[in-house]
């Protein structure tokens, strides 16, 4: 039924409610009568219900006589108020404590009630049940399970279900019956006058029997491929499509955590594209797509023509479903999804805002340099007629666009003008798309002047403070170092004559950012002139910026030591990382008074320069490009930015804890690392190390299952390298004493380092759920401090393990323990290590002008894909891949990376254009590096793989 | 005859009119074995009530209503919840559980002062006597100071209900109380 014309539902609120204290008074007298009257009871409790719904609460003695009222219900044998009866139960256990006297009554009727009451009776039984009750309806519940009835079964699945986490010993012994619900196809057993029209059942029970069995299992990877063995498959018994598409997604969840399994799912997966259930085939069409390249060609190939079929469809939903895969797809890989623009194309204009927004962010996707220009065309009408969300939408898909094809860059610099000129649109669509034109100007040189222009031209009529601010801002960063920036300058101070005093002291900072371009005396001059009329401003702050940026202007003529910090001020060349910066400042706040005596040390917040700034945020965006964001799309973007955004490739090659990996998660792992940092600053052994030159991220080196975790983090001094591994443990009743990190130095270094460790500093005692970190520090032999050591550690944990005394939770004092070890993957400290991620606009060119050179050849024999290889490439080099080369087809039989980085050492720079084939003996790799210093070029080069 | 008496009463009474009655007593002490007794005349395997049972029955053709609320230390503060319009109580013993007798007379002598039960008469079963040990209906008459239960129409019989014992004829004392002073 379309939702045109699905009769809307009277407004619940229009009708006046029932007032409480008449319906409680009503129930206290009617529910106490001898005998009741069931049907009058039913009206009551109905209304009480309808108050329940609406928010209205019970103080708890009111609730009390309520509950105690309705449980005299239970003297009647009437089913229907049984039912309601039940109903109501389930609603005051929330706010009644008294619940558990329903306790006996409700289990009478789960053993001998009709089949009527049975399903509530046990809906409402597992409400009163706890922990210790439980075990008394252990027998109930499991003679439900094997119900015949439908219903009976149904219930008692759902409701132990929910009864797990309460009590988990009862229920996991249920594993039996549930898997025997699983197979059973259950009919209801009324065979009448309906049972024509009607399905007799559903096997919903099905559905809901897997859904318990997986709860039971899924922490024996063993048992859920038995289980998919014997419930999938061409002699399947479940016939309930919620319960196929249950199984799509175990198998989904199992290949994910290992791609292996893959081959023997295939048939199974190819069997399900074909399910007549559209809900099913849908569901193993986005397992095909998660697999992506794991999967034959034909059958990814056979995938999407059943989504481009459902693409056809009358039902919306199915519409909908089919393309936002395809979608996601496309962010992937476009080219396997051409095949469907012809069906695509004709859906932009869906009266479904929905599919048509999701259509045509496809569409961009699979898009070639040919048909963008028309794409764009096409979209400039539609924007109009949808409403912000979509077009903000549409907007960052453009903004990926101009990432991805830059030399069409003037198409969308027109489009992108056009929607900000229109009048029409909310404040966040303008910032979106000034957030587009941002990046357009940061990642697309050619295009900057051209923009600033436009924006120019925007702020003489723009109606929002926001985006002019943040426009003016723009304008002072970028407009000094174009070609004619006297142009800007008219524009800027347009804005101080003619807007508010918030604009207007963004205008007077902008200014001040001209006043240091070099070359052009005159335009000096009269920016100084400009200001000084400023100062007459009627509003403080504009004067007071007005007044300080002539002072900085002034001490920068002087050409003195405060040139340079004036200088700094007008324009910084380098921002401090905010999300340290937040952490730090509340801490700092949070120490109380005394440590208010010594200033904030804002040297120990992490500072990026201009490069380095822009090289994170293009990371970011190129992450948030292939971001799973499964959350958004449910929302159907409303109001979220990347609701297009919803690629699977990052997601779905990284294993399950990463997988939805936010930029949050990233900002969380950063705040994680500098708390090891200070933890290990804090340390007086490391003082004499002198200042520490820099921290790599987290390294986990087991599996987060592992009986003890272990992650490492490399810190690098001037002549020493210190290890530090954080350990967990995770066993719940031993204790570890005296661990302690033995490591073997595998000597790539040859004479760069000392292998024998200068210390070890052992954790002394490490209980359940605890963590800390040991320490192994060794020692540079070398003189130089910029010279790179690269070395791999093989390592391995020796402790001994202690049994806990349950009562202390301590371990018993005359245990010895006995000395164990427990060996994990070993740290590698790579180039990688050395280099920070940096920018450069014009890769081709700064290649040529770097002087050193260093050329290395590299075979990988081991099976792997492109795309592995150029991940581990990006982590072992440490650079920042430019013009989107960090990603590859997954046909592509060759491919060149292109890496930029600077030395965290002396910040010499380095480009690294790595081309690697693809041939059947493996791939081979040869990898170009240019840098400004010979020693690093080697390095680098000699130390990728 | 009988036919004609019985159609009187029933007018008298109102031919809807049940009768509440309550069991109570300690846990353990046997009131759902008796419940289920009066109900079905069968001994049935139970399990420690959990809040309560509920059963109509007639008997003597009268409908009565039987409560059996649970004896476990946590449910008998609820037994108030209750009492109201509350015929007649039964008081289920365990006539074997000596350590507990004073407990069961302060649980009896507590319930009965509670304004809503002023009215209603008392019918105390001294259960369990198949069993060995156990006391018998006066040494259990005095170890709950019955006699000192005033304004009140009470009676303690001794009663197996496993057997079937001294069950009907505690019942039938009490349906004649209630009749005769409820007319």
């Amino acid at each position: 039924m379309s939702t045109h014309t699905y009769k809307k539902a009277e407004d619940p609120h229009s009708g006046s409610l029932p007032d409480k204290m008449t319906i409680y008074q009503d129930c206290l007298n009617r529910f106490n009568e001898s005998p009741v009257n069931p049907k009058l009871c039913r009206t009551l409790i109905t209304s009480l219900l309808e108050l329940i719904s609406h928010g209205e609460t019970f103080p708890a003695q009111e609730a009390t006589a309520l509950f105690f009222s309705i449980s005299k219900l239970f003297q009647h044998p009437n089913d229907s108020l049984r039912q309601i009866v039940y109903v109501a139960i389930k609603e005051l256990c929330g706010i009644s404590e008294d619940i558990l006297m329903a306790t006996s009554s409700i289990m009478k009727d789960v053993q001998n009630g009709s089949d009527l009451v049975k399903p509530n009776a046990i809906r409402a039984l597992i409400r009163v049940l706890d922990e210790s009750t439980a075990f008394s309806a252990e027998r109930l519940l499991k003679n439900s399970l094997v119900s015949k009835h439908p219903s009976v079964c149904s219930a008692s699945l759902v409701s132990s279900y929910h009864l797990l986490p309460i009590a988990e010993t009862t229920v996991k012994r249920f594993a039996n019956e549930t898997q025997e619900a699983v197979g059973d196809l259950k009919q209801l057993p009324y065979p009448d006058e309906n049972s024509r029209y009607y399905p007799t059942t559903s096997h919903i029970s099905q559905y809901h029997a897997l859904g318990l069995l997986y709860q039971l299992k899924n922490h024996d990877k063993m048992a859920l491929i038995k289980l998919i063995q014997q419930f999938a498959g061409q002699s399947s018994p479940l016939k309930n499509q919620l319960a196929q598409v249950q199984m799509v997604k175990l198998v989904h969840q199992l290949v994910l955590k290992d791609t292996n399994s893959i081959p023997q799912f295939l048939p199974l997966i190819v069997n399900w594209l074909q399910s007549r259930h559209e809900a099913v085939a849908l569901e193993a069409c986005k397992l095909t797509a998660a697999l992506s390249n794991l999967v034959p060609s034909e059958v990814f190939a056979g995938a999407v023509s059943v989504l481009q079929g459902f693409l056809s469809t009358p039902r919306v939903t199915t519409r909908f479903a089919a393309v936002r895969l395809l979608n996601k797809i496309s962010m992937v890989s476009p080219e396997k999804i051409v095949v469907c623009n012809p069906e695509l194309e004709s859906l932009v204009n869906d009266s479904n805002r929905n599919i048509s927004t999701y259509t045509i962010t496809t569409l961009l996707k699979t898009g070639t340099n040919k048909n963008i220009g028309s794409l764009i065309k096409t979209i400039t009408k539609f924007i109009y007629e949808v409403n912000d969300d979509f077009k903000i939408i549409i907007i960052d898909a453009i903004k990926t666009l101009s990432l991805n094809f830059p030399e069409e860059n003037e198409t969308i610099l027109r489009f992108l003008m056009e929607s900000l000129q229109s009048s029409e649109g909310s404040l966040q669509f303008k910032n979106s798309v000034v957030e587009a034109l941002m990046d357009l100007i940061q990642f697309v040189p050619q295009s900057k002047e051209k923009a600033l222009e436009e924006l120019c031209d925007f702020i003489e009529d723009c109606e929002y403070n926001e985006v002019l601010v943040r426009i003016l801002h723009l304008l002072g960063k970028e407009g000094p170092t174009t070609k004619n920036p006297s142009l800007y300058v008219r524009h800027i101070y347009n804005r101080v004559i003619l807007e508010n005093s918030i604009i207007r002291s963004a205008a007077v900072l902008s200014l001040s950012k001209f006043a240091l371009v070099k070359n052009d005396p005159e335009l000096v001059k009269s920016i100084e002139q400009l200001l000084i009329q400023i100062k007459t401003d009627p509003d403080d702050e504009v004067r007071d910026r007005a007044s300080i940026a002539l002072q900085f202007i002034e001490s920068v003529k002087s050409n003195n030591e405060v040139s340079n910090i004036a200088q700094n001020f007008i324009r910084p060349t380098s921002t401090y990382d905010v999300v340290t910066m937040e952490s730090k400042l509340s801490q700092y706040l949070s120490q109380g008074q005394e440590a208010f005596q010594t200033p904030f040390d804002v040297s120990s917040v992490t500072k990026y320069s201009e490069d380095e700034k822009k090289a994170l945020d293009l990371k970011r965006r190129q992450e948030q490009a292939f971001q799973h964001t499964e959350e958004s799309s449910n929302g159907n973007g409303s109001g979220s930015g990347n609701g297009n955004e919803n690629g699977g490739r990052k997601g779905d090659r990284l294993d399950d804890s990463t997988f939805n990996g936010t930029s949050l998660q990233e900002e969380k792992d950063d705040l994680l690392l500098s708390k090891h940092i200070d933890e290990m600053s804090s340390l007086e052994q490391f003082q004499s190390f002198g200042k520490r030159i820099h921290s790599s991220k987290i390294v986990p080196l087991t599996e987060i299952e592992a009986e003890f975790v272990v992650k490492g983090i490399k810190h690098l001094f001037d002549e020493h390298i210190v290890l530090q591994f954080h350990i967990t443990n995770t066993l719940k009743d031993i204790a570890l004493d005296n661990v302690e990190v033995v490591c073997q130095v595998e000597g790539l270094s040859e004479g760069l380092l000392d292998d024998q460790e200068e210390f070890v500093l052992p954790i002394e005692r490490l209980l359940p759920d605890e963590g800390e970190s040991c320490y192994v520090a060794f020692k540079k032999l070398t003189q130089n401090s910029d010279e790179i050591v690269v070395e791999r550690f093989s390592n391995s944990l020796k402790f001994q393990s202690k049994e806990l005394d349950p009562s202390t939770s301590l371990p018993f004092e005359d245990d010895e323990g006995f000395q164990d070890e427990y060996e994990f993957d070993s740290l590698f400290l790579s180039p990688g290590d050395y280099m920070k991620p940096s920018f450069v606009s014009n890769f081709a060119a700064t290649l040529e002008e770097l002087p050193y050179e260093s050329v290395s050849v590299y075979n990988i024999v081991e099976t792997n894909t492109l795309q592995e290889v150029i991940d581990k490439l990006i982590i072992s080099a440490g650079g920042l891949p430019l013009e989107n080369s960090q990603t590859v087809s997954h046909d592509a039989t060759q491919h060149t990376l292109k890496l930029s980085g600077k030395s965290i050492l002396d910040n010499a720079k380095a480009l690294l254009s790595i081309k690697m084939i693809k041939t059947s003996k493996g791939i081979a790799i040869k990898a170009l590096v240019k840098s400004d210093k010979d020693t690093l070029a080697d390095d680098l080069s000699n130390n990728l793989i | 005859m009988g036919n004609l008496v019985s159609t009187v009463f029933d007018r008298l009474w109102g031919v809807d009119k049940e009768l509440r009655i309550l069991i109570l007593g300690l846990d353990g002490a046997g009131k759902t074995t008796i419940l289920y007794r009066l109900k079905i005349g069968e001994v049935i395997e139970t399990k420690p009530t959990i809040g309560f049972h509920v059963e109509t029955l007639s008997y003597k053709n009268l409908k009565l209503n039987v409560w059996d609320l649970g004896g476990q230390t946590s449910i008998r503060p609820y037994w108030r919840c209750y009492y109201a319009n509350t015929a007649a109580v039964i008081f289920v013993v365990d006539s074997t559980d000596k350590d507990r007798m004073n407990i069961a007379s302060k649980e009896l002598h507590l319930m009965l002062q509670e304004e809503e039960l002023q009215d209603s008469a008392l019918l105390v079963f001294a259960n369990k006597q198949d069993q060995p040990g156990a006391l018998s209906a006066s040494e259990v008459s005095k170890e709950l100071n019955l006699a000192e239960l005033k304004d009140r129409s009470w009676s303690i019989v001794a009663s197996s209900a496993i057997k079937g014992e001294g069950i009907t004829e505690g019942l039938d004392w009490l349906i004649d109380v209630v009749k005769e002073e409820q007319m």
